[in-house]
């Protein structure tokens, strides 16, 4: 496997906070992405729907945007964007899915969800 | 409605169009930011330059809110730019000044500006359907979806007096689309159900009932305006 998997950090409630997280997060993206390679971003669902400050929801929801768009440029190179979020799965249930997400390129553009949590709620 | 409302990016396209029609249906004061004084069409709308990636901005804001004399019932983040380039080609200028125009200030305008709703208000912020993903636009897209988060954690922490609701735009007909060349924009319109672009009218009348009370049990909701594009 290769490509990128990019574990979102917890960021204080500040914007220079947010901003240096979002940064980060495309700085990695833009060097895999020339190396045609895959990205997969790792987000939290509570932050998906804003339950752990605005700071964390807008990494968040920032970088699922981030990769719906990523995923339809690398759709034309042969890579792919995927990201996803978990609530109080393990680790390595985590990786699990990142890996598979990183082989496997028939999956694009997708928020793959771990766990129950999501259930009823609404949609990313 | 009796109160103030600001727009940001009030000086042309959509927001132009909320401020105009916030103006002309209730007896609102609309604050107007990056409206040059001698642009300011109606006597409802006072217009306001800052530059709101400052640190000053935000309490520049928050004084001409205060000096309009009225409750603030409303803030419409919608001030905006696009500096389009593929993910590998992305400069670091160019992914830094969207998301501080598009998502950092809106951020801050909306933190300095919350603690005056104390009888209650209504904020939308302007996101687009891009946030689903569009090619070209990984700093636009992020920034937008960077929106959408803010819209939700800030409608949990500011409930129950505060609702926040975001409004996402499709191809709506202003400079920021007409900056698109001619053959791609109409590949685009062909690619939308309601086979038309939008007009920043469509959008103003969406926001404007999001800020009324027709819309008061909902919050921290994404309603796109896009002529069906999403379906396509």
């Amino acid at each position: 496997m290769s490509g990128l998997i990019h574990w979102a950090e917890d960021v204080d409630e500040d914007w220079p906070s947010v901003l240096a997280e979002l940064t980060r997060a495309f700085e990695a993206a833009r060097s895999v992405a020339q190396g045609e390679e895959s990205i997969v971003y790792v987000v939290r669902q509570d932050d998906l729907l804003g339950r752990r400050g605005a700071g964390n929801a807008i990494v968040a929801c920032g970088l699922l945007s981030a990769a719906r768009t990523a995923a339809l440029e690398g759709a034309r190179k042969g890579w792919t964007a995927n990201v996803v979020a978990f609530d109080e799965a393990d680790r390595s249930v985590v990786e699990l899915w990142a890996d598979r997400l990183l082989d496997d390129g028939s999956v694009n553009g997708e928020l793959i969800r771990v766990g129950s949590g999501h259930i009823g709620k609404t949609l990313a | 409605m009796n109160g103030t409302i600001v727009v940001t990016g009030a000086a042309r396209g959509i927001g132009r169009a909320i401020a105009e029609k916030m103006a002309s249906t209730d007896p609102l004061t609309v604050i107007g930011v990056d409206i040059a004084p001698e642009l300011a069409l109606s006597e409802s709308i006072i217009p306001v330059q800052v530059d709101l990636t400052t640190s000053e901005g935000p309490g520049l804001i928050r004084k001409a809110v205060e000096a309009s004399g009225s409750p603030l019932l409303g803030l419409v983040n919608n001030a905006g730019i696009t500096r389009d380039a593929r993910l590998v080609n992305l400069t670091d200028d160019d992914f830094a000044a969207v998301l501080e125009i598009n998502l950092g200030a809106a951020y801050r305008l909306t933190t300095e500006l919350a603690p005056l709703m104390s009888e209650g208000g209504s904020i939308v912020n302007i996101a687009s359907r891009a946030y689903l993903g569009n090619f070209g636009q990984f700093n636009y897209s992020m920034s937008k979806g960077g929106v959408v988060g803010m819209t939700r954690a800030m409608a949990l922490s500011l409930a129950p007096h505060v609702r926040v609701n975001a409004v996402a735009p499709g191809l709506i007909s202003s400079e920021m689309s007409m900056a698109i060349p001619e053959d791609i924009r109409e590949k685009m319109v062909d690619s939308i159900p309601l086979d038309r672009m939008g007009t920043p009218n469509e959008i103003a009348n969406t926001v404007w009932w999001l800020l009324t009370p027709l819309s008061s049990y909902i919050t921290g909701e994404v309603v796109v305006v896009g002529g069906g594009r999403s379906l396509s």
